[in-house]
């Protein structure tokens, strides 16, 4: 029995996912169908405004805010938060947590870098590595909490830790330098006149949001998170689901490494520190709940957007970084509490 | 301190850092004869442990490079080398300084990974007869018997402003600072150092301030939000290497490379390779192998001669396109005992 389903059991039915238990009749169905589209509404509604608002201030603020070149810029420098928020919304449906997501970021970014520097790589097959060791740094995570049941808190603690300390092993803590220029292709490259890892980064929201609203394998992924017990007694294969949940959002952590490393064309020991807190903190202002079984791939992308908009105002408009950290951690009170207060009123009503 | 890890070589090419450092470094101009050696002198072989901050680093590898080098100079002089795996690894430096002592080696010569949790370790070899040189990094408080070799970050970064006032010219021109880990020893003095030497120009006006993190993608991050708010920016001196990479990076992307003058610290290869490329203005490098070189010299003398030990600014030399290719500036970049960047 995994440690986190008894307290599960006594969540109230309302956050069970539609589909997997049947509802009695076509009027409940519906019921149940709206509710749950309406608290996504809601949530992502509130981080939209947010957004919106922000976007309107900022543009009123900097006369340089609304240019496309810092709109391009504000859109890079997002595509990594984006990428591997997608990878923690991900996750947190499940009612896991991600912390490894920095060291595992890393670790595939000076991986990626190494293999080109001296194995001669190219850019791709650099890529392909960079995403298999996110792959398998994810692996480990998924058999602990799956099979070894630790808790996700306490298996990516450990791999945070681990995965940073090999980080370091290999690179012997100094950056890997002298990559050829065919490196910045994913973080500096452009396609039609738009940033690659824009591309990138819409590819992978589109693939991820399509597989959790779309598929199977997406509505397990909901079962798992609203009710471990209930999924397993559906007949869900919980272990291996849930084992392939943390490869998936293993090797979207690994492309987004190698996309930050490509950005600055090097492999960064260091890189990815905190970054945790920015993808935990995208995913939970966008709707999902560390609960479990809720969360949208649109609403984190918000998320990430906002965070990223609240960095660049700072810089822009000369605010202090401890600052933008108290801004970051208001507007997650914020968002949180009027996500919570509307579903609640939602649901009264309902 | 870890950025300085990666550093590479450095030289002084300011006679006068010598006086400020003395006075920045809390030196010393009268030893304490009751501190280790009691005052007399020892003939013959000596045996000198140098332990780096941690092993492994190519910033500590020229320290050691240093330090025995000097031994070779000085003749019948053994280094023995050794150091923990981590920095972060406190205890086991207070545990290999402890065995130094108890081996009995004629002295010491090291940088504190932890200054206040070396200062015991420190003091119990001065009272075991044993003394102590201090590289890079000192203890709080180090008593005044013990001298320390290290970077002058505050005088490095003023002269950092002197550079950038120079390469912009007459006029006014907006500057920004990209620091790295605020709260940190080293980022606080070289910062302050900046600021101070930016007071020195009235015509330099800091417009922008923020920190990388010691992290490429935030420095580049920052840099260019800092270009966009600030068009008409003319300078930038970023503090450290993650810090001068990714403002470098930045200021390419926005197709400003040249129009922005960027003067950077540290000495990495993609650093020297932007220099040569004409991304950045000028990198002030450190010298760890005169730390290495100027803690077993002057142990040396002061164990043979009972010369006192005096601390003394391991300085750091300004690398420009075109200086990089010197004799001088080669000796702090690739040093080797056979030109050793040492010259006093």
């Amino acid at each position: 029995m995994f440690p986190v389903s008894r307290s599960l059991r006594s969540d109230p039915p309302e956050t069970t996912v539609t589909g997997m238990e049947s509802p009695t009749g076509p009027r409940d169905r519906l019921r149940a169908w709206l509710r749950e589209h309406l608290s996504y509404a809601v949530s992502e509604f509130t981080a939209a405004t947010a957004l919106v608002v922000l976007f309107i201030a900022l543009s009123l603020a900097s006369p340089h805010f609304l240019t496309a070149d810092n709109l391009f810029n504000i859109g890079s420098q997002t595509a990594v938060i984006a990428i591997i928020a997608v990878a923690q919304t991900m996750i947190i449906i499940t009612k896991g947590i991600d912390l490894s997501v920095g060291s595992v970021a890393a670790l595939a970014g000076v991986v990626g870098a190494i293999v080109v520097r001296d194995l001669g790589f190219s850019v791709w097959e650099a890529t392909v590595v960079a995403i298999g060791v996110g792959a398998a740094a994810g692996l480990v995570n998924g058999l602990l909490v799956a099979s070894a049941r630790l808790p996700p808190f306490i298996a990516t603690l450990g791999m945070m830790s681990a995965g940073r300390g090999l980080v370091f092993i290999i690179t012997g803590a100094v950056g890997v330098y002298s990559l050829p220029e065919s490196f910045q292709l994913l973080g500096n490259g452009e396609i039609a006149g738009i940033p690659f890892a824009i591309v990138i980064t819409a590819v992978v929201a589109l693939a991820a949001g399509f597989l959790l609203s779309q598929s199977r394998f997406g509505q397990h992924v909901y079962a798992m998170g609203s009710n471990l017990e209930a999924a397993r007694r559906a007949g869900i294969p919980v272990r291996r689901n849930l084992t392939a949940v943390y490869v998936l959002a293993g090797a979207l952590v690994g492309l987004g490494g190698m996309v930050a490393a490509s950005r600055v064309s090097s492999g960064q020991p260091n890189y990815g520190i905190g970054l945790e807190l920015d993808v935990i903190a995208a995913a939970v202002i966008g709707g999902a709940s560390l609960f479990g079984g809720q969360g949208r791939i649109a609403g984190t992308l918000i998320g990430a957007f906002l965070i990223a908009l609240v960095r660049n105002g700072s810089v822009l408009l000369g605010i202090n970084i401890h600052y933008q950290q108290v801004i970051v951690g208001l507007i997650i009170w914020a968002a949180v509490y009027f996500d919570q207060y509307r579903r609640r009123r939602l649901e009264a009503r309902g | 301190m870890s950025n300085n890890m990666r550093t590479r070589k450095g030289l002084a090419v300011l006679a006068a850092w010598a006086a400020m450092a003395a006075g920045a470094c809390g030196g010393v101009d009268v030893r304490d004869e009751s501190g280790g050696g009691e005052g007399t002198t020892t003939d013959g072989p000596l045996e000198l442990a140098v332990v780096p901050k941690a092993v492994g680093h190519e910033f500590w590898s020229t320290v050691q490079a240093g330090a025995e080098c000097a031994a070779e100079l000085a003749g019948d002089v053994t280094v023995e080398w050794d150091g923990v795996n981590a920095e972060t690894d406190v205890e086991g430096q207070v545990n290999l300084i402890q065995n130094f002592v108890t081996q009995n080696v004629d002295g010491i010569v090291y940088a504190a990974t932890d200054s206040a949790a070396l200062a015991p370790a420190t003091q119990n070899a001065l009272d075991s007869g044993v003394p102590v040189a201090m590289i890079d990094s000192g203890t709080d408080p180090q008593p005044d018997e013990v001298p320390l070799y290290a970077t002058d970050n505050r005088a490095g970064a003023a002269e950092a402003a002197n550079l950038l006032a120079d390469a912009l010219g007459e006029g006014d021109h907006d500057v920004a600072l990209i620091e790295f880990q605020p709260g940190s020893q080293t980022n606080t003095e070289r910062v302050e150092g900046f600021t101070e030497g930016l007071s020195q120009h009235g015509n330099l006006n800091l417009v922008a301030q923020q920190p990388s993190l010691s992290d490429v993608n935030e420095a580049r991050r920052v840099t260019e939000d800092i270009l966009t708010a600030n068009p008409d920016l003319a300078g930038i001196f970023a503090a450290n290497e993650p810090s001068v990479l990714g403002a470098a990076q930045a200021v390419e992307a926005a197709g400003r490379t040249g129009e922005v003058v960027i003067i950077g610290w540290d000495a990495a290869p993609d650093e020297i390779a932007g220099l040569r490329d004409g991304q950045i203005a000028a990198l002030v490098v450190q010298n760890p192998f005169r730390m290495g070189y100027f803690g077993v010299q002057n142990m040396v003398e002061h164990l043979r001669e009972g010369t006192p030990m005096e601390s003394a600014d391991t300085g750091v030399t300004f690398v420009t396109p075109e200086n990089i290719d010197s004799e001088e500036v080669k000796a702090v970049l690739e040093p080797s005992c056979d030109n050793p960047p040492v010259d006093q």
